[in-house]
């Protein structure tokens, strides 16, 4: 575990004037993120994005009269590991907790703030979910405390269906093959669910084992005897990039319909292969409309943001939208205002606004549809290659109906 | 038929991938006893030193040269760090090579980042070896295949045709008489775990342009190297090489196949019941492909401990 006390010359120049009047109690953030083992990359940049976002809001005066804390704790990419630092932060008196890089995680860290805030009334915890995208989080697991501020699977698959339909990429039969897991299982059925809109029908369908296939050849050949024209899938890290180097090495014509083409190193290393498929994400920066947001934050980090990045800080500019109406006067801090002040934010991100749904605290946010092409406005991977807008959806279209399985419980209700 | 052969051909290539990752593993294990668990970062390691050296120099320097170096990481490995251990036994060199692979992976993420690196195949070598029911099929995995092969052949040869094969294995069954004969046993020992690990570092640089370059590259084809050498029999040339190829095998045919147990009730004629009641009746073979060296690597312990061709229990 590292501790970052944030803005350290801030806070003591905050110590020695806050000494004159009385010590005030600042917010705690911790970040519980993969920051060792096989998903580091990711959680890196969750962190990177949160310390920025962080960065900003001490600028700013801070909270409560106090630098914002953040400490980052090293879940190392599992469960069990988040649980215990889950622990540890709660000794550590963190009001705020972080995490994306994992549903698993996010399971698992949404039921222990759940059970903690249930046990420790006045010392509520929120559990602000970056990156999660299990649609049980705001469906059977739903509760007051969790924030999520990324998408879900049929944010992401409505939005590629429209867009690829509008230009016309999109073709009349889809493929499928997803990863046998939640999320492999949330974009299946929404590849489904979509199929009567988008006007195509589902020719194949197949699930494989998370992150295990070092050959996709079989499986690349399962997709051609299906014929489609687009092939839709959620798969991330190795399991992608594998799979669009299989399809490009058996000079298969399809169309990818992607949700995490942006990761770094993928543009790269498909090469040739990854020109003209699409992707469906939170933010890209060829999509906003001023430059303003990304050399921000390239002059604070020294690189543009990418893949989670801006999301993250996005998530991060609620927060402090939602603790500018607040004020605790230097005293305690009442994390359930906190959570009632986010619940009515609207945060103006540079591609549109983005406000939380109250039924299941889902956020209402702008998807990006974008196709891989050369000489991009922002080139990834230090390649040629990059994303170009194709369509920003805004959030009230791309949003889904609530899950019946989201029965939240309000305090005091 | 077109199943059968685009299946065939894919498990055969996937195959020989996989024996050309565990071949060093066999070696080091079946000549010297020392099950090296930091086998697959020599082979991550591999695949980054020939990305970094044919950045610069180009692609068959890169080639040549992953192997000589990880070559000597080995040898320095097996001359500094496994003799301080080996009184201790088996458990001691696994521990410490377990370690050993922990650090290299750690170190590969600090000089070369998080992120899958830039390691692609030359386009000279981009294009489809011949076409095949109107699939092109990649030239590069024909190339993997034969530099497989010809790995096992060279090494057969060497083994068991030349008077170093000959050395070699005396000095894995009696070494106080093989150095009563005059043969510097750690010298020998020293190459044996040199060789193993350098063609560990050639199939990283082979396998890394055509899979990506990744710190994880080590942990993923690590345990499945590991069920190559316990199926085909622990220290077994022989054997890792039928076992990688039923392995490929396996995994390809399981791909294309909708089998699930639901569809053996259809014979009965109680399909549409199992498949109401849902759950694991209706788990489709395709969906746990990556489970079968597994499943396939358990039935092999049952019924036969030693491995497929291995000699010992």
């Amino acid at each position: 575990m590292t501790k970052f006390a944030f803005g350290a010359a801030m806070a003591l120049g905050a110590g020695t004037l806050g000494a004159a009047t009385s010590q005030a109690e600042p917010l705690k953030i911790g970040i519980i993120e993969s920051l060792s083992g096989s998903q580091t990359s990711t959680g890196r940049l969750y962190a990177r994005a949160v310390k920025y976002g962080v960065d900003r809001i001490n600028a700013a005066g801070g909270f409560n009269g106090e630098p914002v804390q953040v400490t980052e704790y090293d879940n190392a990419g599992g469960a069990s590991e988040a649980a215990d630092k889950f622990r540890q932060a709660v000794a550590d008196g963190i009001n705020i907790i972080i995490q994306g890089a994992s549903s698993a995680i996010a399971g698992q860290l949404t039921e222990d703030v759940r059970k903690h805030n249930l046990r420790n009334p006045g010392k509520e915890m929120i559990f602000m979910n970056l990156g999660g995208e299990a649609m049980e989080l705001t469906g059977d697991k739903c509760q007051f405390y969790h924030f999520r501020f990324t998408t879900t699977a049929p944010m992401r698959i409505t939005a590629l269906v429209n867009a690829m339909k509008k230009s016309d990429a999109l073709g009349s039969k889809a493929y499928a093959i997803n990863q046998n897991y939640s999320w492999g299982k949330d974009v299946q059925a929404a590849v489904e669910a979509a199929a009567s809109e988008g006007g195509y029908e589902v020719v194949g369908e197949v699930l494989h084992d998370v992150n295990k296939i070092q050959d996709f050849a079989p499986f690349v050949a399962r997709i051609k005897s299906a014929e489609p024209d687009t092939v839709f899938t959620g798969n991330w890290s190795n399991d992608l990039l594998l799979l669009m180097k299989a399809t490009g090495d058996a000079g298969l014509d399809v169309t990818f319909a992607t949700t995490f083409l942006d990761q770094p190193g993928n543009i790269a290393n498909a090469g040739q292969t990854a020109l003209g498929h699409y992707i469906a994400n939170n933010y890209d920066n060829a999509a906003t409309p001023t430059n303003e947001f990304p050399e921000a934050y390239k002059a604070a980090t020294g690189a543009y943001p990418i893949f989670v990045e801006g999301h993250s800080t996005f998530a991060l500019g609620q927060l402090q939208e939602a603790l500018s109406t607040l004020d605790f006067k230097g005293g305690d801090i009442n994390v359930t205002d906190i959570a009632m002040a986010l619940e009515n934010s609207v945060y103006q991100s540079p591609l549109g606004p983005i406000s939380v749904r109250k039924e299941d605290h889902q956020t209402i946010r702008p998807v990006v549809v974008s196709k891989v092409v050369k000489g991009a406005k922002y080139p990834a991977d230090g390649t040629d290659m990059g994303f170009e807008t194709v369509e920003v959806i805004p959030g009230e279209k791309a949003i889904y109906p609530v899950q019946d399985n989201c029965q939240m419980k309000r305090p005091n209700a | 038929m077109e199943f059968a052969i685009i299946s065939t051909l894919n498990g055969v290539t996937y195959g020989l991938l996989l024996f050309m990752v565990s071949a060093g593993l066999t070696l080091i294990f079946g000549m010297m006893g020392v099950l090296n668990f930091a086998h697959a970062s020599f082979y991550m390691l591999g695949a980054y030193v020939a990305y970094a050296v044919s950045s610069i120099f180009g692609f068959w320097t890169g080639i040549l040269v992953a192997p000589i170096v990880v070559g000597l990481v080995g040898m320095a490995v097996e001359r500094f760090l496994l003799p301080r251990v080996h009184a201790h036994g088996h458990a001691h060199e696994l521990l410490l090579t377990f370690g050993l692979a922990l650090i290299i992976e750690e170190l590969i993420k600090l000089f070369f980042g998080d992120f899958p690196v830039n390691y692609q195949m030359p386009e000279a070598l981009r294009f489809s070896a011949f076409e095949i029911f109107g699939t092109g099929y990649p030239f590069y995995r024909m190339f993997i295949g034969a530099v497989a092969v010809i790995m096992f052949t060279v090494l057969w040869l060497l083994l068991t045709r030349t008077r170093t094969g000959i050395v070699v294995r005396a000095a894995e069954r009696l070494p106080q008489m093989a150095e009563a004969l005059g043969h510097n046993i750690p010298i020998v020992f020293m190459f044996v775990f040199g060789t193993g690990a350098a063609l560990a570092g050639l199939a990283g640089a082979v396998a890394g342009a055509f899979y990506p370059t990744n710190p994880n590259m080590g942990i993923e084809l690590g345990v499945i190297v590991f069920v190559v050498v316990v199926v085909g029999g622990l220290g077994s040339l022989k054997g890792s090489l039928v076992a990688s190829l039923l392995i490929g095998l396996f995994s390809s045919f399981a791909v294309g196949l909708d089998w699930s147990i639901a569809s053996m009730f259809d014979v009965v004629g109680l399909g549409d019941w199992a498949r109401s009641v849902g759950g694991l009746l209706t788990l489709e073979l395709s969906s746990v492909s990556a489970t079968i060296p597994f499943a396939l690597m358990l039935i092999v312990l049952l019924v036969r401990p030693a491995g497929l061709m291995g000699e010992r229990n």
